[in-house]
């Protein structure tokens, strides 16, 4: 079937199968692999992207359902070679390691701070409560969205 | 996944009547139960009937002074919603107290209520279950139960019902609006779902085709005094050995009125009646209240790995309710 | 940061993101855009997509496998069984006892039987479930204790015992004024990396094929896809594509021949992805252990003898139980001189998942007996934790327990008289605290009633590298040239990248030894010679060296150039892309290197190691590694629910590279031993794992986590690079023990398994005993039992 979907301010139109997930369509149909598929349950935050404005896990998200919706993805935060805040704190704090949770809390730290511009360390702990890092033990994930929220404008 | 039909419908008459003629569909709304659920084959509906735009996704005054949630109300909305804060509180620490933030985004309030067991024997469809298989057994009774029943199950399945919103909901007295193919009708929650017995099959009373439209809570004073405690193996985004709603109304020392359900425990949330019962007119003291979850947990009839759940829920218990008289008095 | 000198480096030069900075990753950019190509991301035009029929039993006879169903299917290009292995059909690392794929035989849950290409994943899924296989189910060895016993079934032709070391060392009789017994117990941990299991593979259309994977080790894989394939090993190409995180999992194959064989089956590429479940069954596990443990001692405190009887499950085949149950036979004493001892380690074979690497191998599993066997007896003796420690403290000049010597610098002492220094955490109120920052935080489940506190103290350490003979080396090449008017310097290696940073370790050596601030760290491929495996923290030590030693030699060809050229005698060096005499610019490299190119392979080979004897006793190591522990713990002992407050660390280093990078590792080190302390155990019946999914197997959270606080010393090792020392291990070691001591400062509890959850501690007293129960007294194995907690 055909869907059709607005991706990071683009229209984008394509055959999906049924039963493929808004991830799979993200990544083996239009080739925006920066969402990824490290668990493809809902369980890990790693396919964090933004539904019509919604903080969601594109695992979870049927393609039909997403049908005429806007999505925003890691990759549609950056502006060409500019990066995003968050991106940069990210970057300066050694909060990248593997990289494999990398977008998918760049996304749920983008939408914390979205929403709350000054967040203490407690909120930002529990804001990103969903997105399961493995390398970094998150002190430097903590220190980047810290940094962020300080040069967010 | 299997193969299956995909339909948007328009309203909610034609989305039951869809449902109705084919047996082998589903309605999908958050989806992130049900989706989950197709990947691993443990549901396989051959038409899903989207129905997440279809029931209301606001939280309004009813005429009696209570609240009427609609079915499509995202979990994260319901549990950022001031009157649901300040008149509600342990329902929205109950939501807040599941899954995680992208989760509850995406979950609404009616499938929150009709969330499947996370028995990994029927997550696992090369196990015997009887939820899933009926007759084929139940892997669990011998199995890794630690996560499973106390109360109330049968030896046809010890699974647990999952939701942390639902326990807050059944002791706060909540009514679910269904429409199905016969009409509407509206359920107290505490008939909304099932204790196993010989049909663990169903973990509801809801006919094929019944679509939960809305909840409504009722303007019961002393629910404001209410919290919802929550014991978990990790911090956050795990689901509850054991949790606790409890709303708590007490006069000179004295309870007035009390509600009390379990999470974690049975296959459905657990209304704690005996306990309830045992505290009405006594002094609010931590003597009664412990006596009062000892009572409640009198019928307990642990497994092999989950016997710590009897005290767990009993310390959980006389805390949460000592915690409200402090603050209720 | 306290700091030692390192060597001096003759030509050391200024150039920027040279060693000692916080030079940030090549890969960083693109990993913050999710651009970054992981393993899983790849995708060329017409590719199929692989999947992989595993046994649901753990142990059974194949009698028959019917594949024409599958074949039938529209979309399906190939069905493979053992038939279709061209050639050898066993893999394995230490001992090839693997199946490429299942034949007579499965012997454990998730072997894999058959495998499937087809246009689409759904589709190959589905053919996967046409595919029949007939198994005559047999009886599952479900425990390494059953695996021992003479009438167990034998599950290899060499029977059950994979391995056993044993180590004697002084008197056997040796008797103590004072002894103390424990038996300990570890669950089987997993690695959790994120990315999970993938590649593309490509056939090159003349019978060869290019493999894109994500590894630990590019040469191990070729060596084994090329005896499976029959293949010579220049015609199997292996390319490193993004990781996603490694921690030992990575270490053997999973779909690496498989994706080879539908490739060139098909004559198509052939991409695999795991699923988080098949993940849980695609790669090996920490072995779990059971440990019995007696310590003896002077009444004041000095250590007699240790004797500990030590069973590790290994699982259905070998992977690296060998190198296991060695590291676990030389540091079942700990860090401690130890004037007798006798340990008994033994690997068996089971029907259970294989086991093999996982961050801090065999140290990790003893750590938790030593360190508790250590608290017990300085109960027993009425001596503070770490005084006692202190006071066996092993140094350098003494001998190992397994008859090394122990080499300079081995600062156990120093390490744990920092960490007892650190600054403790403040001690608030915990009524009236903010209740994110109490046990069970956003649950709700206390505003500080039942939280007591508990402070606990670990040391460990470990080998770095391979050990025991092998010969562990590197290969690196390094050339230098004029781009675009600019010097440049590449560094070829085959080693592997997995999220630690080595690609930045890398491009500082070469910055800081040619002079040259623009590196690019190439792509890790099976062209260059083997780098060895990205484990054992040994890269940047081991890879490190070689890319060192390789750029010293272009160096050296730069200064003969120079001095044939302008005829200086005065030392030379390069900075900032000049050569530098004495103070004075003599020329830019860019006039000295004109067009050429100058380049250099280094093959650097370690001091060579050396099997244990039959007595085990042996020059088994080449550096070791050691940190010390400290955790802050408040338990809710009502609710069973831990907080870890806070860990502080100390830990040598020999040289900090990459500063940022090495908190990294500590950071993140530490996080998994928390895991393992508090939550992480795939839970396994019957041969059969029942929690394979991160909402049943749960890893810490960034609400599990707490800060850490550290102090990282710098003693450098003299033979090492800069005098550095992997780093990547110890911080998983220690720090689990620590933890677990905390519990029981806290409660009074024995504790003797991890990892400790909710059920192990609800229904304690609710307040603290007048004085801790004795390990002889009735009290201290009754509490926390059963019957007790339901008179609480």
């Amino acid at each position: 079937m055909k869907l059709r979907l607005m991706v990071n301010g683009e229209s984008r139109e394509t055959e999906v199968r049924e039963g493929e997930s808004l991830l799979y369509v993200l990544r083996e149909r239009l080739g925006l692999f920066g969402s990824k598929n490290a668990c493809e349950q809902g369980e890990c935050g790693s396919c964090s992207v933004y539904l019509d404005g919604e903080l969601v896990c594109a695992c979870l998200v049927l393609a039909g359902q997403a049908e005429g919706s806007e999505v925003v993805t890691v990759e549609g935060l950056s502006e060409g070679e500019r990066l995003h805040p968050v991106q940069e704190a990210f970057l300066e704090a050694g909060a990248v390691q593997c990289g494999f949770c990398t977008p998918g809390l760049i996304v749920a730290a983008h939408d914390l701070l979205s929403r709350n511009s000054e967040p203490t360390e407690a909120e930002v702990r529990e804001a990103l409560a969903g997105n399961l890092c493995r390398c970094t033990g998150y002190e430097k994930i903590l220190t980047a969205v810290q940094m962020a929220a300080e040069t967010t404008p | 996944m299997r193969p299956y039909k995909y339909v948007r419908a328009q309203d909610v008459d034609g989305a039951v009547a869809t449902l109705a003629e084919a047996p082998n569909a589903a309605f999908l709304a958050g989806g992130t139960n049900l989706v989950d659920l197709m990947k691993l084959e443990v549901m396989t509906p051959d038409m899903l009937v989207d129905v997440r735009r279809l029931t209301s996704d606001r939280v309004e005054g009813l005429d009696d002074g209570g609240l009427r949630i609609g079915a499509a109300v995202p979990n994260s909305v319901l549990a950022a919603d001031h009157k649901i804060r300040s008149r509600y509180p342990a329902l929205s620490q109950a939501l807040l107290a599941g899954a995680s933030g992208q989760l509850r985004n995406l979950a609404t309030t009616g499938g929150n209520l009709l969330q499947h067991t996370r028995c990994v024997y029927w997550q696992d469809v090369t196990t015997p279950c009887n939820k899933r298989e009926p007759g084929s057994g139940c892997s669990a009774i011998e199995g890794h139960n630690k996560n499973h029943a106390i109360l109330g199950a049968s030896e046809h399945c010890v699974a647990t019902h999952p939701s942390d919103m639902a326990v807050a909901m059944a002791a706060l007295d909540a009514f679910i609006n269904v429409q199905g193919p016969e009409g509407e009708r509206r359920i107290p929650i505490e008939e909304l779902h099932r204790l196993p017995g010989d049909e663990p099959q169903r973990d509801t009373t809801l006919q094929h085709g019944e679509l939960i439209t809305s909840v409504d809570l009722p303007p019961v004073e002393f629910f404001s005094n209410s919290k919802y405690r929550k014991v978990r193996e990790r911090a956050s985004y795990a689901f509850a050995l054991v949790s606790v709603a409890a709303a708590l109304d007490i006069e000179d020392g004295i309870v007035g009125d009390v509600r009390i359900a379990l999470g974690g425990v049975a296959h459905k949330p657990w209304r704690a009646t005996k306990a309830e019962e045992a505290l009405r007119g006594e002094p609010a003291s931590e003597a009664n209240f412990r006596a009062a979850a000892d009572i409640e947990l009198e019928d307990a009839q642990p497994l092999r790995d989950n016997a710590f759940k009897v005290p767990l829920a009993r310390n959980v218990i006389t805390r949460t309710l000592l915690d409200l008289s402090e603050e209720g008095r | 940061m306290t700091t030692t000198p390192t060597r001096t480096r003759p030509s050391a030069s200024r150039t920027r993101g040279g060693i000692g900075e916080s030079v940030g990753r090549p890969d960083g950019v693109p990993k913050v855009k999710g651009e970054f190509e992981y393993s899983s991301d790849l995708h060329v035009e017409g590719m199929l997509w692989g999947a992989t029929l595993r046994s649901p039993h753990p142990h059974a006879n194949i009698r028959s496998i019917y594949t024409s169903d599958a074949e039938a299917m529209a979309g399906v290009f190939a069905v493979l069984t053992h038939e279709d292995v061209p050639g050898r059909k066993v893999y394995g690392m230490e001992i090839p006892d693997q199946p490429v794929l299942a034949w007579e035989k499965v012997r454990y849950q998730g072997e894999a039987v058959a495998l499937v290409a087809a246009d689409h994943p759904e589709t190959a899924r589905l053919a996967l479930g046409k595919i029949r296989v007939d198994y005559e189910v047999l009886e599952p060895v479900t425990d390494a204790e059953t695996a021992m016993s003479e009438d167990a079934p034998k599950l290899h032709l060499s029977g059950n015992e994979l391995r056993r070391v044993d180590v004697r060392h002084g008197d056997p009789e040796a008797a103590a004024e004072v002894v103390v017994e424990g038996e300990y117990e570890v669950g089987m941990q997993d690695q959790a990396f994120l990315g999970p299991e993938s590649g593309l593979a490509i056939p090159d259309g003349e019978g060869g094929v290019d493999l894109y994977i994500s590894t630990q080790w590019l040469h191990v894989d070729q060596d084994q896809v090329a005896e499976s394939l029959d293949l010579p090993p220049e015609m199997v190409r292996l390319t490193l594509s993004g990781v996603g995180g490694a921690f030992g999992g990575r270490e053997d194959l999973s779909m690496q021949i498989h994706a080879c064989m539908l490739a060139l089956h098909t004559s198509r590429p052939v991409k695999m992805v795991y699923g988080r479940e098949e993940s849980f069954h695609g790669h090996v596990h920490r072995h779990p252990a059971k440990m019995r443990y007696e310590h003896g001692a002077t009444r004041d405190g000095k250590l007699t003898y240790v004797k500990a009887n030590l069973i590790f499950d290994g699982g259905a085949y070998a992977s690296s139980s060998n190198a296991v149950c060695l590291n676990a036979a030389t540091f079942a004493c700990g860090p401690y001189d130890v004037p007798n001892a006798r340990i008994e380690s033994h690997m068996l074979y089971t029907n259970n998942p294989p086991c093999g690497a996982m961050r801090g191998f065999g140290a990790v599993q003893v750590c938790f007996a030593h360190e508790a066997q250590m608290d017990k007896l300085a109960e027993k003796l009425g001596m503070d934790p770490v005084d006692l420690r202190l006071k066996n403290a092993i140094e350098p000049g003494m001998k190992f327990p397994f008859g090394q010597e122990v080499p300079y610098p081995a600062p156990v002492r120093e390490i744990l008289g920092r960490v007892r220094e650190i600054p403790m955490p403040d001690e608030q109120e915990a009524m009236g605290r903010d209740l994110r920052e109490l046990p069970g935080g956003v649950s709700n489940t206390t505003h500080g009633e039942g939280v007591r506190r508990g402070v606990g103290y670990a040391v460990g350490f470990k080998n770095i590298g391979f050990s025991a003979g092998f010969d562990d080396y590197s290969t690196a090449r390094i050339s230098l040239s004029i781009e675009d008017g600019e010097p440049v310097v590449r560094v070829y290696t085959a080693a592997a990248e997995v999220g630690q940073g080595l690609v930045m370790v890398q491009a500082q050596i070469a910055r800081t030894e040619l002079g040259v601030e623009n590196v690019v760290v190439e792509a890790a491929d099976t062209r260059t010679g083997s780098a060895g495996s990205t484990s054992a923290s040994r890269q940047s030590y081991v890879t490190g060296a070689a890319v060192k030693e390789a750029c010293e030699k272009v160096r050296e060809r730069i200064f003969e150039l120079v001095r044939d050229e302008f005829g200086e005698s005065d030392e030379l060096a390069i900075e900032d892309g000049n050569i530098i005499s004495d103070g004075r610019e003599i020329a830019p490299l860019m006039e000295i290197l004109d067009d050429g190119e100058i380049s250099e392979i280094v093959e650097f080979h370690h001091r060579a190691t050396h099997p244990l004897d039959e007595n085990g006793q042996g020059d088994a190591h080449f550096q070791f590694a050691f940190a010390a522990h400290r955790a802050v713990v408040e338990v809710d002992v009502e609710l069973g629910l831990v907080r870890v407050v806070e860990i502080a660390t100390t830990q040598d280093v020999g040289k900090v590279i990459n500063p940022k990078a090495l908190e990294g590792q500590i950071e993140g080190g530490i996080a998994q031993g928390l895991g393992l302390a508090l939550m992480e155990e795939i839970r396994i019946q019957d041969g059969e794992i029942q929690n394979a999914s991160f909402t049943d197997y749960l890893i810490p959270t960034i609400l599990d986590m707490p800060p850490v606080k550290m102090e990282i010393l710098e003693l450098a090792d003299p033979e090492a690079p800069y005098g550095l020392k992997g780093v990547g291990e110890p911080p998983t070691i220690a720090s689990t023990p620590a933890i677990v001591a905390a519990l029981r400062n806290a409660t009074a509890m024995e504790l003797g398994r991890i990892p400790v959850r909710p059920e192990h501690i609800i229904g304690i007293p609710k307040k603290p005993p007048d004085e801790l129960p004795q390990p002889e007294s009735s009290r201290y194995s009754g509490i926390g039992r059963l019957e007790d907690r339901r008179e609480t």
